[in-house]
């Protein structure tokens, strides 16, 4: 049967297409693919870039660490997946000159070190930055500048690491996977594998960690990690982009959901378009319905050659819409090539499939309703035209598309809270909205009915079907509400971000300031005109039980337990509570009834991690003396800021005795970074840690970020316009029919375009005071679960959105209407008849 | 009477109207010889274009029966029905009902292309070039006059060879002068044809040029019926 009627459903299809009957249709499918293709291919390669981006701060795009070497089979099987493979070791010894020593944290890296991301280095301390193109030659190394101070060396002298001399060539400025653990890190010194040997320094039972790092496409990498994963033993560790890095991990998350959501508003508009140009279809199409049906078609075949050319349009669309989303993506990339990574990755054929699903989601779901009425229209229409279809059931299939929608966003976000928010949101905004809606029109219909006539004619536009009229608010309700959430989370969302790295956010650590010296390094920090946070002391110390049992019970691999557990941690005791520290539960020292019992304070997550909660004992080893606690709060703790952080805050007194440097962060502007080298000189034990380099790298990602929120709002914009001239072609040939009624009983022209305007000006006014209400609603639940930030209400939106919503419509209103002013009404009556 | 090729025996509609049950077809009982052609005649509102719709299958009676071409249409359902709409049925109607999306030709091949005739675009041509409109093929509706859709109309009529041919007011839209042409013209295709033409009809002379006419009054037949 249907391949009887896909000749004839495709001859009709290319009628209707040469009548000019489905451009609208075409268009708002082809938008729906291509603003989702387009932003898909966008946001996958623009993931991809920040990807590559995060995967600089791992030096590669995978690593595999381990205390003993690494089985040579892992490295055997990178190179069979053919991935970028070099080997790294990283252990701490002492470095000396002749008159000097230091504790240093070496790096032996062998050839291709780093897979991702650069090295920098300089010939003389805060000198030019070169791009190191190979590693330091066999027999040299590039040590940070702080050692030189240290030591009282210059570039070309001669360093020792255990019984290796090696000359240091260079300084090292900038090394890509830096940002780790600021608080372990004493100077690093980079030096040739090859020289590791030599040095005598790794035997059996030093403290080492072999580290294979290994970068390729993302199947071989996939398909590596597949092989990998069940191979790995407790003591190896496999780090990836996603799961490395706090800083950049929740950048790059935030970063994905907003994109995500402003593809699910761009499809959800362009959803909107296809149903209301699909319903404008299927009320043109009564009259064909009802004459194929008279001709002896079957109710199923009358249906079934609808459907076919839907079919075939959707397709058309969707090939169109692909396309035209890859050639959209192309010209946006090359628009911010000067802002994106140079060489940013190519898309997988994820977007495709975005995009073919969009336009399949969209048809169906939002253009099957209506056309389902086209196979419930009586044939004795033919006869009585007043005879149109009963609405059906459509609820069945709005919910497939809705559950369909659902399912495009939770992959486009990859983040289920957030979608079932907006989509609840949705729902429920879109309930309060309609019936809102409803009252609204209802009330300024009465309000009206003593106004001018203009004001009578508008608003009767609306209030002849009040259903109607609520339906297209609803519409533009939902754009505006879309724009206004994206707009609001656009400022909200990056304010937060910036808030949390201000420009004078700390940029440099320092560490092991003696505490005698405490007095004299405040003092040399205000002289060079740094601001510090608090100094915290710090010891190190290990977590060895809770409850009396050995910790390693309680953790699972790969936890964030884990890693606590696996090091030494910097502990610290602090009488207060840290600004940006929140307790979760719990209560802090002073509102405690006193007690001799140490206690201890734990970051939300470890404690998560490991099971420990209020009234738990932990037992840690700090200098080989066991130090006993009791959780007496659960802390949430801000881990973007770069100020410093603990994991464990110990109450005062509970650490005394122990042996402790302090820790702080401070911020230097850029230009005073002279005063730098006085606070070495003055104080050389002290660490200290340039952090301004990650900073910039992380402000890269966010102004990344920025700009991709600003492109893909031009196409949640596009959407946004398809909608509402899709809404005004489905009302426009009553409309037309109506206007040359006006003006054949002798309505002038300036009265119809005053009372077009005044129609969709408070069109756009009602529409514009739902979406702010709704986008509050939307706002507060996102904030809430989904993205975890204080809410608060946008006040001056709420006179801005109406505002902005009477202009917009009524603008795009009065043009989408003009012919409803301009054409002959002698035409129109005759068409009408 | 044997060759009637449509029966209607005790035909009621009832229908509801806001304050009580409106009849509009009160117990009408007829039947047409095959090859014959009838008008149904009668004031506005008086159940004319009810009866047709009756007769022609594109609704059911409230009670009473209709056979046509031999079928009853009681025992068929609607997809039934629309087949037996196919075989045997064609329409002419007040309002022309051409499709705006499709030219004049293509107006023509739709029921031939919905039965699958290969011939469909062949046959349309000739049956336009029969009604005078061979030169017009590629016009749109909008493009042709009242007379000129109306004779599209009658060319798609007559493509699939019906049995019977319903018209409603077929030149109720149209002058006196393109109406006579028209009517002049629906007559020949029926003689030529063999078709039974039904016709609903206010005008009297249209009345007059069919062999018979029922004249329905408040929905009831005219007691003066052959």
């Amino acid at each position: 049967m249907i391949g009887r009627d896909l000749p004839l459903a495709s001859r009709l299809l290319l009628r209707e297409w040469r009548a000019g009957e489905l451009r609208v249709m075409l268009l708002a499918l082809l938008i729906a693919v291509l603003v989702s293709t387009a932003i898909s291919f966008f946001t996958d390669r623009l993931q991809r870039g920040m990807a590559t981006r995060a995967a600089e701060f791992l030096g590669a795009d995978m690593r595999i660490s381990s205390r003993e070497p690494l089985p040579q089979e892992f490295l055997q099987e990178a190179i069979n997946n053919s991935l970028q493979h070099t080997d790294m070791v990283d252990f701490s010894s002492v470095t000396s000159s002749d008159m000097e020593m230091q504790l240093s944290s070496i790096k032996a890296v062998g050839p291709d070190y780093p897979l991702r991301g650069e090295v920098r280095i300089a010939q003389q301390a805060f000198g030019a930055e070169q791009v190191a193109t190979d590693i330091p030659d066999a027999g040299s190394v590039w040590i940070e500048p702080r050692l030189l101070n240290v030591l009282g060396l210059e570039v070309g002298d001669t360093l020792e690491i255990g019984y290796a001399q090696l000359r240091i060539s260079a300084l090292l400025t900038h090394e890509p996977d830096r940002a780790g653990d600021f608080y372990s890190l004493t100077p690093r010194v980079l030096m040739n594998l090859a020289d590791l040997p030599a040095t005598r320094v790794v035997q059996p039972g030093s403290r080492v960690r072999y580290r294979l790092l290994v970068s390729g496409s993302e199947a071989d990498l996939q398909r590596y990690r597949q092989w990998l994963e069940p191979r790995l033993e407790s003591h190896q560790r496999l780090t990836s982009v996603a799961d490395d890095n706090r800083q950049i991990g929740s950048a790059l998350q935030r970063a994905n959901q907003f994109l995500g959501l402003a593809s699910i508003a761009a499809v959800v508009l362009a959803g909107v378009a296809v149903a209301l140009s699909a319903s404008r279809f299927a009320s043109r199409h009564y009259d064909t319905s009802a004459l194929l049906r008279c001709l002896g078609a079957s109710r199923q075949r009358t249906l079934r050659l609808f459907l076919l050319q839907l079919l075939g349009l959707g397709i058309i669309a969707t090939l169109l819409g692909l396309f035209a989303g890859w050639l959209m993506q192309w010209g946006l990339i090359h628009l911010l090539r000067d802002l994106l990574p140079p060489d940013l990755p190519a898309a997988g054929p994820k977007p495709l499939l975005v995009g073919s699903a969009t336009g399949l989601v969209g048809l169906l779901g939002f253009g099957l309703p209506p056309l389902l009425r086209l196979g419930r229209v009586s044939p004795l229409r033919v006869l009585r035209r007043e005879l149109t279809p009963l609405p059906g059931s459509a609820w069945l299939i709005y919910g497939l598309a809705l559950s369909g929608l659902s399912l495009l966003m939770w992959q486009f976000t990859g983040n289920l809270p957030m979608t079932l928010a907006v989509i609840f949101g949705g729902a429920l905004a879109a309930l309060l909205l309609g019936s809102l809606a409803w009252l609204l029109l209802r009330a300024s219909g009465n309000r009206l009915r003593n106004a001018g006539l203009a004001w009578r004619l508008g608003s009767g536009q609306l209030l002849k079907q009040p259903a109607a009229a609520a339906g297209q608010i609803l519409a533009f309700g939902l754009i505006l509400m879309s724009m206004v959430v994206i707009f609001i989370l656009r400022t909200e969302l990056l304010d937060a971000w910036q808030a949390q790295l201000p420009e004078d956010a700390p940029n440099h650590f320092a560490l092991n300031i003696l505490p005698a010296e405490e007095p004299a390094f405040r003092q040399a920090l205000d002289d060079i005109g740094a601001r510090s946070a608090p100094l915290y002391p710090v010891t190190p110390g290990r977590l060895t039980a809770i409850n009396g049992e050995p910790v390693r019970e309680h953790v699972t691999k790969d936890s964030p337990g884990e890693r606590a557990i696996n090091r030494d941690l910097s502990l610290t005791w602090a009488s207060e509570l840290a600004p940006d520290n929140l307790l979760r539960e719990g209560l802090w020292w002073e509102q405690l009834p006193p007690s001799d019992e140490h206690r201890v304070s734990v970051e939300a997550e470890l404690a998560d991690s490991l099971g420990v909660g209020l009234g738990d004992q932990l037992s840690f080893v700090i200098g080989g003396a066991t130090v006993e606690a009791e959780v007496s709060s659960i802390r949430e703790v801000n881990w973007d800021n770069f100020t410093p952080n603990f994991y464990m805050v110990f109450s005062p007194g509970a650490l005394e005795g122990q042996p402790s440097t302090l820790l702080t962060s401070f911020h230097l502007p850029a230009d005073q970074r002279d005063g730098l080298r006085e606070l070495t000189r003055a104080f050389p034990a002290m660490t200290l840690l340039e952090v301004e380099a990650i900073l910039q790298q992380l402000r890269d990602i966010l102004d990344q970020v920025t700009l991709a929120v600003e492109y893909v709002l031009i196409f949640v914009l596009l959407a946004g316009f398809t909608v509402l001239f899709a809404s005004l072609q489905a009302t426009l040939d009553t409309r037309l029919y109506e206007g040359a009624l006006l003006r054949t009983l002798g309505a002038r022209r300036q009265l119809l375009r005053q009372a077009n305007r005044l129609e969709f000006s408070l069109l756009g006014a009602l529409a514009g005071l739902l979406a702010i209400v709704a986008a509050e609603l939307v706002t507060w639940l996102l904030y809430r679960f989904a993205l975890d930030l204080a809410w608060q209400p946008h006040f001056s939106l709420w006179l801005l959105v109406p505002l902005a919503g009477a202009l917009l419509i009524g603008f795009a209103g009065a043009l989408g209407t003009r012919a409803v002013v301009n054409q002959s009404p002698m035409k129109l009556i005759n068409r009408g008849a | 009477m044997s060759d009637s090729v449509i029966i209607a025996r005790h035909l009621s509609k009832v229908v509801d109207a806001p304050e009580a049950k409106l009849t509009i077809l009160d117990d009408v009982s007829l039947s047409i010889a095959r090859g014959g052609s009838v008008a149904i005649v009668g004031a506005s509102g008086s159940g004319k274009s009810t009866l047709l719709s009756l007769l022609a299958g594109l609704d059911l009676p409230s009670s009473g029966e209709v056979i046509l071409a031999g079928q009853s249409l009681a025992t068929l359902d609607e997809d039934q029905r629309a087949a037996l709409r196919a075989e045997q049925v064609g329409f002419v109607f007040q309002s022309f009902q051409l499709l705006d999306s499709l030219n004049a030709l293509e107006n023509v091949m739709l029921p031939l292309e919905l039965e699958g005739r290969r011939d469909a675009a062949e046959r349309s041509r000739q049956l336009l070039e029969r009604v005078g409109l061979g030169h017009r093929l590629s016009h749109y509706p909008r493009q042709l006059s009242g007379g000129e859709q109306q004779r599209v109309a009658i060319a798609r009529a007559f493509a699939s060879e019906p049995a019977i041919l319903f018209a409603d007011e077929p030149t109720g839209n149209l002058d006196a002068v393109t109406g006579a042409h028209i009517t002049d013209l629906l007559f020949e295709l029926n003689r030529e044809q063999g078709t039974t033409l039904v016709m609903v009809t206010h005008d009297a002379r249209l009345a007059e040029r069919c062999a018979a006419a029922l004249h329905l009054e408040a929905g009831r037949l005219k007691e003066d019926q052959p």
